[in-house]
């Protein structure tokens, strides 16, 4: 079997073990960027050589020799971030982010840069200065975003591993299209260091995208800086909510969740409460007017009106119409995070879970990223942040897991949210339904992923 | 910013005075495909922000410097 195929916990054991050559496993990972992603535009840069030098230098840590993506959001020290766009607002430069670091400390080697939907502005990945990333189950469909091309890398098994960034949902979305697992940590508790909007950002973490929680929770606790200990998850308390976050779905999100919920309650010898959890539009919007507060730090009408030309039109436009928007709703935005929180923390008395679809439908066409609803037609990126803008609203964590496949053969999500720094919890739980359904839908692979026997 | 263009679009909107007026006024310059976006974008945004600006909040006692790595 290509060592690739093996899960990220199996190959950084097998290097440590001598099974595997950590050289081959770095040379495998960069032929497998040449096989399959032309057909994904999943990873837009390597740098063998670089590659290479990390691998020379690793240390015995957790993930000594095993190869990375990660997304196009944090520098490193030979390639400034992109965002994805063809300029920033502010200026970059290379750097040892917070991510390289963590990778460099726990001897993994960067393989790739990730494509990212533009300026992290987008749920579908159908947008980017390098042109579209590819969802690896279809390649005509969206593998959301913006964190797309590491999701689109692990899902294509190009790595085992990928690291994105969450600001909005862009490492759950993305995760829950292309049938991976993706961790959204607690607000904090991965390092987001070197970022270029660290310094005002209170809703962008860094977060670990994998086929499933095992990888995630070791990939996870290289980010965090510390181990996400694995625990028991017995008599699990799971709040669901009525609202259109569960039931403005398609009946077949619908049904996948339903089920995993009801596994996950027979596996832990839990509970399902239906709990209360009013105002969760206004806290969608509200998390949407934070990031794009957060988004005009250093921009100004002069540095509009020099905008790169090939910023994308939707770019352009969105990028100036911020400018306008009401400084009195950002303050009422503000109100509305605390109220959620303090929401949050009450419920989160009574119940240890919250779990409602990651989307509500899975991933749509490239071409025309719409989504066909009870309620309606809506574009997707109206309808995904839905689910998933509170995590980064309130700063709680939130995992997206894998839970079956639509009748095209597309995967889908339910995600599960805990208390702050509950982080664990969410992996457990994650576990916990993996077993449940007998690791069927995180061992599910693309077909242009399948295991390959006979490679060297 | 996810937000993408509205499945469908209205002919026209208050967007059309209020976009080109305010950017005008802060002295940014636009051109018919940014309106376009930017009328798009303001059917999707300005519904839900008029629906969060209608929110009573008077009792939320404001979080002072809130810390989103832990409860408040």
């Amino acid at each position: 079997m290509n060592p690739l195929d093996l899960s990220l916990r199996g190959q950084a054991e097998a290097v440590a073990a001598g099974d595997v050559d950590p050289a081959e496993l770095l040379d495998a990972a960069l032929a497998r960027v040449e096989q399959r992603n032309p057909a994904l535009n999943a990873v837009v840069d390597t740098f063998p050589e670089r590659s290479r030098e990390m691998l020379d230098a690793a240390p015995a840590g957790p993930l000594r020799g095993v190869p990375i993506v990660i997304k196009d959001e944090w520098p490193l020290p030979w390639r400034a971030q992109r965002f994805g766009a063809a300029e920033l607002f502010e200026p970059t430069a290379p750097g040892e982010s917070g991510p390289y670091r963590a990778l460099r400390d726990a001897g993994a080697v960067i393989v790739g840069v990730g494509n990212m939907h533009e300026m992290g502005a987008g749920s579908t990945g159908n947008v980017s200065v390098y042109g579209p990333a590819h969802n690896p189950w279809d390649t005509n469909r969206c593998p959301g975003g913006s964190s797309s091309g590491p999701a689109a890398a692990a899902a294509a098994r190009i790595v085992a591993g990928a690291v994105g960034a969450d600001g909005l949902g862009s490492v759950r979305i993305p995760a829950a299209y292309c049938g991976l697992t993706g961790l959204k940590p607690t607000f904090g508790r991965s390092t987001i260091e070197g970022h270029h909007m660290a310094p005002v950002t209170r809703t962008i973490v860094s977060g670990p995208l994998c086929a499933d929680a095992a990888d995630c929770r070791l990939l996870g606790s290289v980010l965090a800086g510390e181990e996400l200990r694995a625990g028991e998850t017995s008599g699990l308390r799971i709040g669901i909510v009525r609202d259109a976050v569960s039931e403005d779905v398609t009946a077949e999100v619908r049904e996948a969740c339903e089920a995993a919920i009801e596994s996950l309650c027979e596996a832990t010898g839990g509970e399902v409460r239906e709990v209360s959890l009013p105002d969760l539009d206004a806290a969608t919007i509200a998390g949407i007017l934070i990031i794009n507060g957060e988004g005009l730090n250093g921009v100004t009408p002069e540095r509009l009106n020099r905008m790169h030309p090939d910023i994308s039109p939707l770019n352009r436009g969105l990028a100036k119409y911020r400018m306008l928007l009401p400084a009195a709703a950002t303050v009422q935005a503000g109100r509305v995070r605390t109220l959620m929180r303090r929401r949050l923390a009450s419920l989160f008395e009574e119940i240890d879970v919250i779990a409602w679809p990651t989307l509500p439908a899975p991933a749509p066409p490239l071409d025309a990223p719409l989504v066909e609803l009870p309620s309606g037609t809506l574009t997707a990126d109206q309808a995904n942040v839905r689910g998933t803008a509170l995590a980064n609203l309130t700063g709680v964590p939130g995992i997206s897991v894998p839970v079956g496949l639509s009748s095209t053969g597309l995967p889908l999500g339910l995600q599960l949210q805990a208390a702050w720094g509950r982080d664990e919890l969410l992996l457990d739980a994650a576990e916990a339904l993996e077993r449940a359904n007998d690791r069927r839908w995180v061992d599910s692979r693309p077909p242009l992923a399948e295991v390959e026997q006979t490679e060297a | 910013m996810p937000v993408g263009l509205p499945a469908d679009m209205e002919e026209s909107n208050p967007a059309d005075e209020f976009i080109p007026a305010g950017l005008a006024a802060l002295g940014i310059a636009v051109d018919e495909v940014d309106l376009a976006v930017m009328a798009a974008a303001h059917q999707v945004f300005w519904p839900a922000i008029r629906g969060l600006l209608s929110l009573d909040t008077a009792e939320v006692e404001p979080e002072p410097c809130p810390d989103l790595s832990r409860a408040p």
